[in-house]
């Protein structure tokens, strides 16, 4: 089990009308790693994460989440998902959102774990519409992880969050991937997704390159990450395999 | 299905609700308003039809409901000779009167009968319905003074100076009005709060969780189904209570037939909102789709007045089912093994069924 990838994915293809939103992406997230998916917008990050949770299927290509397909009713269980847009109800409050998550994937025992983490607990009682948008942001993290799921898959998470709060998620990312945890980020900032373990770049709905940020930056003889990107894109058959 | 998740789903949609005010008056207040609003209109207020007495018995019990008569606040009564009453029911200066005949106590207490005579003037039912219904009340008091033995038979007899004993439009439209009501408000808040959680992205968020499609409309049928039968509880108990609407049946078939409304009304809205983008879009499916089951369900003209092009369509509209049962129920006092009943309450489990299907055939549809 502990072998096989957390997520493989290949040679997947996507199609909106037209629109090629995926094309021909394979990429593998090892167990316990952090992978940060980067690239500007409209590049596909969010297509591909939706498909880990089964909830697009591929035009074509395998998908594999903890060795099952993806979106197999028996793996959802296992995943935490937290949606670019906060997914919340707004007439509830805190806790109450964060317990029917919970409740959801049977684990209303952690509910006050999770606010703690996400620095909540002081607002448990606050209804969700009075919060601030980087509150709300941190509630939906909340959400995402109190059932201590094995994959954690994070849509751009950090944006609208204070830096001073961004540096305690990745410190809590850290704790998640040692105590066993596998997490796929996705973002469009280069020093944010520099903090991943390893890094997909797609841009256009095609992966650039795959690699740590060394072997990123080494592949295109720069050695910054941002500027890497932009030379990785103006030479697509430089991609990765 | 795992009941865990699913009551996870209906206990989020009560505790939602719960801080909702707006919500709360639309299902709570908004029936009582509509009711009251409607018994003023058919019934004309609180017009106390003027009652004649004429208490000849000569036993014990006539008294006595001479007497609550006298003191009913549904009716100005007062003592008279029948010459008296005759005259004035024929002048139409009172809307009826009441005889407690010489043997009534006799009748009662030998024969287990109990037979006033009630002369009704005729012309104007809400009157005619108010007299009987405060002779009833009248009535149920001397009944307990007649203990023990078999339960006495209240058998008045009826006679009209005009017209007949038929109800009163209050009466008919009533026993419908309180389904529809239930089913049109359970309706609006379904779908809109369906539509929300596609809005707001919660929606996405739980098809990729352990959460199966027929646990979400379940949930949501038990989180609705608990705030529609309170309703439909307290729109009930305010009709027959205050209202007095009339009711020959029995109070737990008529509110079965609301519930299974209720539990219809609340997968339609699933249902329609996957085809809403908007808030605004789920309103427009009130005409669309809302109004003409309500003009065809025979609630304002029977479906057999109907034009013969018109009557199949009737036919196969859930609303039709519900608004016959619940005046049979009512009206005919009808009970649960009565064959057209059957049918009704049938049809609606049935189509309470295909709602649920269809409400979670169309929920991966709208996700994506
Ligand atoms: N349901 C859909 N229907 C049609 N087009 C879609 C749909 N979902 C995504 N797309 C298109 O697919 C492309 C990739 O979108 P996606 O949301 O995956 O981008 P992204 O990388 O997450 O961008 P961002 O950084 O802005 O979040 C976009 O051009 C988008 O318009
Ligand atoms: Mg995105």
């Amino acid at each position: 089990m502990e072998s096989t990838p957390a997520v493989d994915i290949q040679g997947v293809v996507k199609t909106f009308g037209a629109l090629r939103a995926l094309d021909g992406v394979t990429l593998s997230v090892r167990r316990g790693e952090i992978f940060g998916l980067l690239g500007p917008n409209g590049s596909g990050k969010t297509t591909l994460i939706r498909m880990l949770v089964g909830l697009l299927r591929p035009d074509s290509g395998r998908i594999s989440v903890l060795g099952r397909a993806a979106g197999d009713a028996g793996i959802l269980g296992r995943v935490g998902y937290m949606t670019q847009k906060a997914a919340l109800y707004p007439d509830l409050s805190v806790r109450e959102n964060v317990d029917f998550f919970a409740a959801v994937y049977g684990a209303r025992a952690r509910v006050a774990d999770a606010l703690r983490v996400v620095e909540l607990s002081e607002r448990a009682d606050s209804v969700v519409a009075t919060l601030s948008g980087g509150m709300q942001q941190r509630l939906s993290l909340a959400c995402a992880l109190v059932h201590g799921p094995e994959l954690l898959l994070l849509d751009e998470p950090t944006v609208g969050i204070d830096p001073l709060l961004r540096a305690e998620f990745w410190t809590h990312f850290r704790r998640l991937t040692a105590a066993g945890t596998t997490i796929v980020v996705s973002s469009h900032v280069m020093d944010e997704a520099g903090r991943a373990d390893r890094l997909g770049l797609l841009r256009f709905g095609r992966l650039l390159a795959e690699g740590t940020v060394a072997e990123l930056e080494a592949r295109a003889g720069v050695d910054d990450l941002e500027a890497a990107f932009l030379r990785l894109s103006a030479t697509p058959e430089g991609a990765a395999t | 299905m795992s009941m865990r998740r699913t009551l996870a789903i209906a206990r989020r949609i009560l505790h939602g609700v719960r801080r909702d005010r707006r919500t709360l008056v639309l299902l709570f207040v908004v029936p009582v308003v509509l009711l009251t609003l409607m018994g003023y209109l058919l019934r004309g207020g609180s017009t106390q039809p003027a009652v004649g007495v004429i208490q000849q018995d000569r036993g014990p019990l006539g008294p006595i409901v001479a007497q609550r008569l006298l003191a009913s606040h549904d009716v100005a009564a007062t003592s008279m000779s029948a010459d008296d009453a005759r005259a004035d029911l024929a002048a139409q200066r009172i809307a009826g009167y009441v005889v407690l005949p010489a043997d009534f106590s006799d009748r009662a207490l030998r024969e287990r009968v109990v037979a006033p005579e009630v002369h009704l003037e005729g012309t104007q039912p809400a009157l005619s319905a108010s007299v009987l219904g405060a002779l009833g009340s009248a009535l149920a008091s001397a009944g307990t003074a007649v203990s023990g033995g078999a339960a006495p038979t209240v058998s008045p007899t009826v006679t009209y100076l005009h017209g007949g004993p038929d109800l009163d439009t209050l009466d008919y439209f009533g026993a419908a009005f309180i389904g529809l009501i239930v089913f049109f408000l359970v309706y609006v808040l379904t779908s809109i709060a369906f539509l929300r959680e596609r809005q707001q992205g919660t929606l996405e968020r739980l098809m990729a969780s352990p959460l199966r499609r027929g646990e979400i409309v379940v949930g949501y049928m038990i989180g609705f189904g608990v705030l529609a039968l309170l309703q439909s509880a307290l729109v009930l108990a305010f009709s027959l209570a205050v209202l007095h609407i009339y009711n020959a049946g029995e109070v737990w078939l008529i509110f079965l037939l609301e519930a299974l409304l209720a539990l219809f009304a609340v997968n339609l809205g699933i249902f329609l909102s996957t085809f809403a983008r908007t808030e605004f879009q789920a309103v427009q499916f009130i005409p669309l789709a809302i109004v003409p089951q309500i003009l065809l369900s025979g609630v304002l003209f029977p479906v057999e007045t109907e034009p013969a092009l018109l009557q199949p369509l009737s036919n196969v509209l859930p609303l039709t089912y519900a608004v016959y049962g619940m005046r049979s129920a009512m009206l005919a006092g009808r009970g649960v093994t009565d064959a057209g009943i059957l049918v009704d309450l049938g049809v609606g489990v049935l189509f309470a069924a295909l709602a649920i299907a269809l409400a979670a055939l169309t929920l991966r549809r709208a996700a994506a």
